[in-house]
């Protein structure tokens, strides 16, 4: 017991100063800039598809992706706005902006299949790190209540898209 | 006397039609009274599920799906009934006319399940 009950207590002063010497999570603007430039990166490389994918099904996946995301950021936009949230760019929000400029001039050089490829294959990343960073940071980091219900609200409809893009990933790799 | 006589046939008719009054009212209660008896059911749409997910009607009566979520979503059985794009903040709604049980998605988010079983 004597052992047991010292294991715990060295673990808990191992575990406290290293959680206390953890970065900050983000705060609820830096949220709020975060959903929307990571949703507005969205629009922007669906908006470039719906011109240039050569397939029929990824055209309408684009589409999809331009209408979802613009309602989930006019939803945002609208919460923000009513809990008087300015939202605040940050050293995340900026990588996800950077992350989407350089998708869109790498997309803007490819034509045809190799253009579908690319884009779905980034779509499916894309997800997928939205996805990961709702369930590791953005919930757990939201005080604000009603953004964190929107937060959890629009996560499925992420995943729906995740399994879409990775179903036509599937069909174009035959 | 004439004066007497005159008012009490007033009298009579005023009762006549508030007797008939009172017929043809509840004549219109009797007629309106089956469509009221339809059932409506409403189905939510909300964080990309359709809540309940599965309803239980009977035959007649209407299915409301309300989208709650801040994009389309359809409800769709296949050879059964189509909703095609329901818009944010819109609904859409169905008379079950034929029994039985119907798996239905969202077209758009395929994840998304829900049936509808007509009694």
């Amino acid at each position: 017991m004597r052992i047991a009950a010292a294991a715990l207590c060295s673990a808990l002063a191992l575990w406290v100063p290293g959680a206390l010497a953890q970065p900050a999570g983000p705060t609820d603007p830096q949220i709020a800039a975060i959903v929307v430039t990571a949703n507005q990166v969205d629009i922007d490389a669906g908006k470039l598809a719906t011109t240039k994918a050569h397939d029929k099904e990824v055209k309408a996946f684009a589409q999809q992706m331009i209408t979802d995301h613009t309602g989930v950021n006019k939803q945002a936009t609208e919460l923000v706005t009513k809990l008087k949230v300015t939202p605040e760019e940050n050293d995340t929000s900026r990588s996800i902006k950077q992350g989407g400029d350089d998708n869109l001039a790498k997309l803007k050089t490819l034509k045809g299949v190799d253009f579908d490829r690319a884009y779905i294959d980034r779509e499916v990343t894309y997800h997928q790190t939205v996805i990961d960073a709702l369930d590791k940071t953005l919930v757990p980091n939201a005080k604000n209540e009603e953004l964190k219900a929107l937060l959890i609200k629009v996560r499925p409809a992420f995943v729906a898209h995740l399994e879409h893009a990775k179903s036509i990933q599937a069909k174009m790799s035959k | 006397m004439m004066i007497g006589r005159a008012a009490l046939e007033v009298s009579r008719m005023r009762r006549l039609v508030g007797r008939t009054g009172l017929v043809l009212f509840m004549a219109a209660v009797g007629l309106a009274t089956p469509a009221i008896a339809v059932n409506t059911h409403t189905v939510v749409m909300d964080g990309t599920r359709f809540i309940p997910e599965t309803v239980t009607v009977k035959r007649g009566d209407r299915v409301v799906w309300v989208n709650k979520d801040p994009f389309p979503h359809t409800v769709t059985a296949a050879r059964a009934f189509d909703s095609k794009s329901i818009a944010a903040g819109d609904s859409w709604s169905y008379v079950a006319r034929e029994s039985g049980e119907f798996a239905y998605v969202c077209t758009l988010h395929p994840g998304m399940k829900g049936t509808l079983i007509v009694q």
